[in-house]
């Protein structure tokens, strides 16, 4: 069952009628979960261990990834990609080590390529079990059948 | 403290005009979005009675031989605001469907009272000198019409004077009173067939049902009281079951759920968890994350604010009762770090009063400027929507729409809309001002089943009524055991033969 999910190609349709889980987590997620136990000075980002990972295309909407990129930590969004790239099926693209959302026009600087990289990145790959990992503490924070699971331990508050 | 202003959705009558000139794609497009519009209508006349309603589409029909302008509008009293205005006369509107090769009907809707078949085609006659040459149609014809007879209705849509008793009689004082208005048109286009897309998506027919799960219809109307469109980021605190994030998944949003429980994440296995309703609605995968909205600013960063909508019906210890992380016990041990991994978060009681505090305050920081929260509360009689609601100073209330669902209880839909950033250092401001009658306010609307049936026990005959019950559950569970019985009895003497 694990060759399936590494080698299977998903057809060109939103999600499969597999027996997988049917939500996810996108590296959109992980780009804004922070690890905040008792005793950390930051807390993110937070490493990702993957230890089952899907890649399903789906349609792009390049007005959405506009107004998103302002607002995400491209640094962390590079890392998680980098994190996950082994698991991922066909191998992920190239990203820009550095991406420009605050001068003037810097839509334009986007260009198709960039675009699908970048939707790929965000949206196509989706975590269904493994773990995210404070930076500072080490506590493991699991994922299983694709949702995290960030409750903290009543001595963590 | 902030001016707090709302506005206050009128519910004296479902009936609203306009001048807008009738654009069909426009019409269309609403009516693909509206959930609760029944129809939209080109206004022909308009009158008190529907005497005066005839007369005044007799002499919008009468300006039919030149291309005259219905700008001039005196003849026609108060009512008439006959859709067009600019170039369009009222030849161009009714000649197209005098033809003798358009199909048509007059629908009769009489608001909150029945009249029979007879009585209808009295009021229908009024209009025959409209003459249209074509055939009449009962199902689907090219045009429809409808005639509108008003009636005064209570804030829970029946009638104030009923035609009828219960017991079918007629009540002579209320037929003799006159209606409120009356309206003639023509039918542009009509709500979509909700009622067969409920139907579609409807709660029976989802794969997964928690206690809570909330009726399909309600839950699109948030959606479209906090704008979420399909380029719209959608969160739900409390997700639950899913059917809020399932009504803002269709409406074409990226959808992002949390939770506490995650019993209800995980559903109760492969084939019927949250997302089955997903996929059973062909819709892009939601995210869930078990988290505690008490703690939502340690669990995710809070710059810039990513959700342009959020839309919850969060827990108020009636059915669902809240939780949130930590000991119940003042003095918390700590979890041996070989444990650690499979270790059982406690969890503790979360006040509602807390819940709203941190949904307000969550929402002002995650909200884009201008985006929206919109929530449901359960509240009974005793609630003060100008000093009960919770505040916030990034937030600004916008609508509260009242639906009664019984005397004493009804549940409140509140917008607020983000106008001012989250500052952090604030942060102690904003909790303390969330209140303005203290935290009792949210009682009101905490655990109302308990509240009702403490009321329901000092009413009257409830001895009576509760003993009958119980009766009446001991017999059909007697029944149901003697059934069985007799089956199992039928099945040995088969397997013995």
């Amino acid at each position: 069952f694990d060759e399936l999910l590494l080698h299977h190609r998903p057809p060109e349709q939103t999600y499969r009628e597999a027996r997988l889980p049917l939500s996810t987590m996108r590296l959109l997620t992980h780009n804004y979960l922070t690890s905040n136990v008792k005793g950390t000075t930051k807390g993110y980002p937070l490493i990702i261990e993957a230890e089952k990972v899907e890649c399903e295309e789906s349609p792009i909407d390049r007005e959405m990834i506009i107004k998103l990129l302002p607002k995400i930590e491209y640094g962390a969004l590079l890392g998680a990609a980098k994190q996950v790239a082994s698991l991922c099926d066909p191998p992920l693209p190239d990203l820009p080590e550095e991406l420009d959302t605050a001068s003037e026009g810097w839509e334009e600087t986007i260009d198709d390529g960039i675009l699908n990289s970048l939707h790929r990145v965000m949206f196509d790959i989706h975590i269904i079990e493994g773990a995210l990992i404070c930076p500072d503490t080490g506590r493991k924070f699991p994922i299983k059948e694709s949702i995290p699971n960030m409750i903290l331990h009543e001595d963590e508050i | 403290g902030t001016k707090f202003r709302h506005d206050v959705l009128p519910s004296v009558s479902p009936i609203a005009t306009s001048q807008r000139h009738s654009n069909l794609p426009d019409i269309a497009a609403i009516l693909s979005r509206c959930v609760l519009i029944r129809s939209v209508v080109e206004l022909w006349g308009a009158g008190t009675t529907i005497e005066s309603c005839a007369d005044s589409v007799q002499k919008f029909a009468q300006y039919n031989n030149k291309d005259k302008d219905i700008a001039d509008n005196d003849n026609n009293g108060d009512f008439s605001s006959s859709s067009n205005s600019g170039s369009r006369s009222s030849a161009s509107i009714l000649a197209p469907h005098r033809t003798n090769s358009r199909s048509w009907k007059i629908t009769v809707h009489t608001l909150g009272s029945k009249y029979s078949r007879e009585e209808q085609n009295d009021m229908r006659h009024q209009f025959a000198f409209l003459r249209f040459d074509g055939p009449v149609k009962m199902e689907c014809p090219d045009d429809e019409f409808i005639l509108i007879r008003e009636v005064a209705l209570d804030d829970k849509g029946g009638p104030i004077y009923p035609r009828h008793s219960h017991g079918r009689v007629l009540i002579s004082e209320n037929e003799a009173r006159p209606p409120v208005a009356a309206y003639f048109g023509r039918i542009l286009g009509s709500g979509r067939n909700w009622r067969s897309d409920l139907e579609r998506y409807s709660l029976k027919k989802r794969l997964y049902l928690g206690p809570t799960s909330m009726d399909a219809e309600l839950s699109l109307v948030m959606t479209n009281l906090a704008r979420v469109t399909s380029k719209s980021l959608a969160f739900d605190p409390f997700v639950g079951t899913g059917s809020i994030l399932l009504s803002c998944g269709l409406r074409g949003a990226r959808c992002v759920g949390t939770d506490i429980d995650i019993r209800v994440l995980r559903g109760q296995g492969k084939e019927e968890d949250v997302f089955s309703n997903f996929r059973q609605y062909h819709l892009p995968r939601p995210e869930l994350i078990r988290s505690d909205n008490s703690l939502y600013h340690r669990h995710y960063r809070p710059q810039p604010p990513l959700y342009d909508a959020i839309v919850t019906d969060p827990p108020y210890g009636i059915r669902a009762g809240a939780r949130k992380s930590g000991s119940k016990r003042d003095e918390v041990r700590a979890v041996a770090e070989e444990h650690r991994h499979d270790h059982i978060a406690q969890t503790r009681p979360y006040a509602v009063s807390d819940v709203m505090a941190d949904l307000l305050d969550v929402s002002a920081r995650a909200l884009t400027m201008g985006g929206r929260l919109v929530y449901v509360i359960p509240s009974m009689t005793d609630f003060d929507e100008d000093t009960d609601l919770p505040r916030h100073d990034c937030l600004k209330l916008v609508y509260t729409c009242y639906q009664p669902l019984s005397a004493e209880l009804g549940r409140r839909m509140v917008t607020m809309e983000k106008v001012a950033d989250y500052d952090e250092t604030k942060r102690e401001a904003y909790m303390a001002n969330v209140w303005i009658n203290g935290p009792e306010s949210a009682e009101k609307c905490a655990n109302i089943r308990d509240r009702i049936i403490e009321a329901a026990k000092q009413k009257p005959g409830y001895e009576e009524k509760a003993a009958l019950r119980r009766e009446k559950r001991r017999a059909t569970r007697e029944a149901k055991k003697k059934a069985k019985r007799e089956l199992q009895g039928t099945g040995d003497s088969i397997s013995h033969a």
